[in-house]
C-alpha cells in the first residue's frame, strides 16, 4: 500500500516535469506544428530501392519506408497522401535532416552509434532487421551457413560484406575463397558462370538480386545473418515530443498486428470490448490528444495503410516480388524480433 | 458395384478440380484473416502429378529465422500462417507450407507425437461420409490415399499431421483434415522427428 501510494506521487512529479519539458520544447519550433502548419509531411526516402521506395510509373511513391511516410501522415492528418518525398543519396541524406529539409527520414538507413553521437540524430526503432546473409542454389540442399566450408563465395570488394564474410569464416573454422566483385551485376554474372557458388551482401539486396535470376525460385537465401544491420526511420535530436509521436506511429503498427487490428478488421476493433483494444482505437485513453494529433490516430493509420504484418507483405513479403519471409521481423510472439510496448 | 463406385469416383476427381480451378491456387502467407476456407472433396485415388506437387517457393521447405524458447526438435505450427516450424536452434527453424483444415482450428496447445506411420490408411470420419455418401469408408494406404504418404499422430486425439494428394490446398484453409504437407515434404519431416517430439500449435489473436 505504502509503495503504491508512493508510486503514485513518483509519477505525477514525472508527469508534471514531463509537462515541463514539454513546454520548453513547445518554445522552440515543434516539428509537428511546422507540419501541420505546412498541412504535409516531408519525408526523406531512397532515390529508389525495390520495396523500400520507388516510385511507380505514374510517379507514386510506393515501399515500405514510403508506407511509413504515409502513416506518420495518417496519423497527423488522417491523409496518407498529405507526404511531399524527398529522394535523397546516401551522402545526403543525413545533412538533409539535420538542417532541417525534411522532418523525418525514411530510407533503409542502419541504426549505429556514431550516427547518433555524432550527427545528432535519434533513430526512432527498428522497422527492419537487416543483416548479411548468403545466397545459393537450393540444390545444394544447405540449410545452414556452418555448412558452407569449402565455398566460392562472391562478394563485393572493399565492403564491410568482404570483412564480415572473413570473421565468420575464420571464427567458425571453414575454408573458403573469396571471389571479389566490383559490382552487383559483376557478381550476378560470376555466379550465374558458376565462378562462385554462394553469393553474400545484406539480406534485402540477395532477394533483390534473386530476382534476377531466371530460376529465382530455384535459389534461396539461408536464415543466418552474420553481421547486424537494423533499419529505422530517423529524426532529429532536438525534438523529443516529435521522435515520440513516430515511434508511437511504428509502435502501433506493430500493436495492431498482435491484437488482430488490421486495415479489413478495424470496424470490427471499433465495436470490440477487449481493453487493450479499445485503447489502441482510442475509445479509452486520450492518447492521441496527449501527443498532439486527433485520438483515433492509430486506427487512421491501420485502416489507411495497415498493420505492420500488411505493409511488410505488401512491399516486402512472400506475396510480392521480393519474396523476403518475415524471418526477424516476424511478430515476437511468432518467432520474430519485432516487439512493441503497450498502449496503455 | 466396384465400378459405380470408380466412376463415381472419377466423377468427384473432376468436380473437385473444377471447384479448385475455380478458387485462387495459392494465397499469399501472412495474415490470413481476408482468406476464405477453400472447400475442397477428397479426391481418393487421385495421384498428382510432380508439376502439381512443386509448390510455390514461399511454400517449400526452408531455412528461416525463428526465435523461440521451444527446445530443439519441436514443431510449432502457425495455423494462420499456414506454415509449420521444426525448431533447429541457433535462431532458426526449417519451414514448410501447410494446409490447415477445420481440424487444426479447432485447437490451440501442446501434444507429443504418439505414432509414426508410413502410407497410413483413411477412414473418412461420419462428418465427411454425410458430406460425400459416396467416399470409401475405408480405403488402404498407397498413392492416391488422401492421407498422403506419412502421418504423425498426436497425442490420443484426432489430429495429425500427414500428407495429401491434392498440393493445391497447400497454404490454404481447407474443408478437412488437420495439417497438411505434399508428400514430398511430409516425408522429410517424418525422417526428422521421432516419436514423443512435442508439437505447439498456435492460432491468432481474436478481435
Amino acid at each position: 500500500m505504502m509503495t503504491r501510494r508512493l508510486g503514485r506521487v513518483a509519477a505525477t512529479t514525472v508527469a508534471t516535469v514531463l509537462v515541463a519539458a514539454g513546454f520548453a520544447t513547445a518554445a522552440m519550433a515543434s516539428t509537428l506544428d511546422t507540419v501541420k502548419e505546412r498541412g504535409k509531411l516531408v519525408c526523406g526516402v531512397n532515390q529508389g530501392l525495390q520495396g523500400f521506395a520507388a516510385p511507380d510509373a505514374a510517379g507514386t511513391w510506393a515501399g515500405f519506408d514510403v508506407d511509413f511516410c504515409r502513416a506518420v501522415a495518417a496519423a497527423i492528418f488522417a491523409d496518407p497522401d498529405k507526404v511531399d518525398y524527398v529522394p535523397l543519396s546516401a551522402e545526403e541524406r543525413f545533412p538533409a535532416l539535420a538542417d532541417g529539409r525534411i522532418d523525418l527520414l525514411a530510407r533503409n538507413s542502419t541504426w549505429t552509434m556514431g550516427r547518433e553521437t555524432g550527427l545528432g540524430l535519434t533513430f526512432v526503432g527498428v522497422t527492419y532487421y537487416d543483416g548479411q546473409g548468403f545466397l545459393l542454389s537450393r540444390s545444394a540442399g544447405t540449410f545452414s551457413s556452418l555448412e558452407l566450408d569449402g565455398a566460392k563465395v562472391c562478394v563485393l570488394s572493399g565492403t564491410t560484406s568482404e570483412a564480415n564474410l572473413a570473421d565468420y569464416f575464420t571464427d567458425n573454422n571453414m575454408a573458403y575463397e573469396a571471389v571479389l566483385t566490383d559490382s552487383p551485376e559483376a557478381t550476378l554474372t560470376a555466379y550465374r558462370s558458376g565462378d562462385c557458388n554462394v553469393v553474400t551482401s545484406d539480406m534485402s539486396q540477395l532477394y533483390a538480386q534473386r530476382l534476377k535470376l531466371d530460376d529465382a525460385d530455384e535459389h534461396l537465401v539461408l536464415a543466418d545473418a552474420i553481421s547486424k544491420e537494423p533499419l529505422g526511420p530517423v529524426v532529429r535530436q532536438d525534438d523529443a515530443r516529435w521522435a515520440t509521436l513516430v515511434r508511437w506511429v511504428y509502435f502501433a503498427m506493430l500493436d495492431a498486428e498482435e491484437l488482430g487490428i488490421a486495415s479489413d478488421t478495424v470496424d470490427a476493433a471499433l465495436a470490440s470490448k477487449k481493453p487493450d483494444v479499445r485503447r489502441f482505437v482510442g475509445a479509452e485513453g486520450g492518447f492521441g490528444e496527449q501527443m498532439g494529433v486527433a485520438d483515433t490516430w492509430a486506427v487512421d493509420v491501420v485502416r489507411l495503410v495497415g498493420n505492420y504484418g500488411e505493409i511488410y507483405e505488401r512491399s516486402l513479403g512472400e506475396g510480392s516480388p521480393l519474396g523476403i519471409p518475415r524471418g526477424m521481423n516476424q511478430l515476437w510472439n511468432r518467432g520474430g524480433l519485432q516487439y512493441a510496448p503497450p498502449i496503455r | 458395384m466396384k465400378r459405380n463406385r470408380l466412376t463415381a469416383g472419377l466423377a468427384v476427381v473432376g468436380l473437385a478440380l473444377a471447384v479448385i480451378a475455380a478458387a485462387p491456387f495459392f494465397a499469399t502467407p501472412g495474415e490470413a484473416k481476408s482468406r476464405k476456407e477453400l472447400v475442397v472433396d477428397e479426391q481418393p485415388g487421385y495421384v498428382p502429378t510432380p508439376e502439381e506437387e512443386m509448390l510455390p517457393a514461399q511454400y517449400r521447405p526452408q531455412p528461416v529465422f525463428f526465435r523461440t524458447n521451444e527446445p530443439v526438435g519441436t514443431i510449432i505450427v502457425h495455423t494462420n500462417e499456414r506454415f509449420l516450424y521444426l525448431v533447429q536452434g541457433n535462431g532458426q527453424a526449417i519451414r514448410y507450407g501447410i494446409g490447415v483444415g477445420r481440424d487444426g482450428f479447432q485447437w490451440q496447445g501442446l501434444l507429443k507425437i504418439s505414432r509414426k506411420q508410413e502410407w497410413p490408411d483413411w477412414r473418412p470420419p461420419p462428418e465427411m461420409i454425410q458430406r460425400q455418401p459416396y467416399l470409401p469408408r475405408f480405403m488402404a494406404g498407397g498413392p492416391g490415399n488422401p492421407m498422403g504418404a506419412r502421418a504423425l499422430y498426436l497425442g490420443d486425439t484426432v489430429y495429425r499431421i500427414h500428407g495429401t494428394n491434392q498440393p493445391r490446398t497447400i497454404g490454404h484453409a481447407v474443408s478437412s483434415g488437420c495439417f497438411r504437407l505434399v508428400n514430398r515434404d511430409v516425408i522429410d519431416l517424418f525422417a526428422r522427428v521421432p516419436v514423443g517430439t512435442k508439437v505447439v500449435v498456435r492460432q491468432s489473436a481474436s478481435l
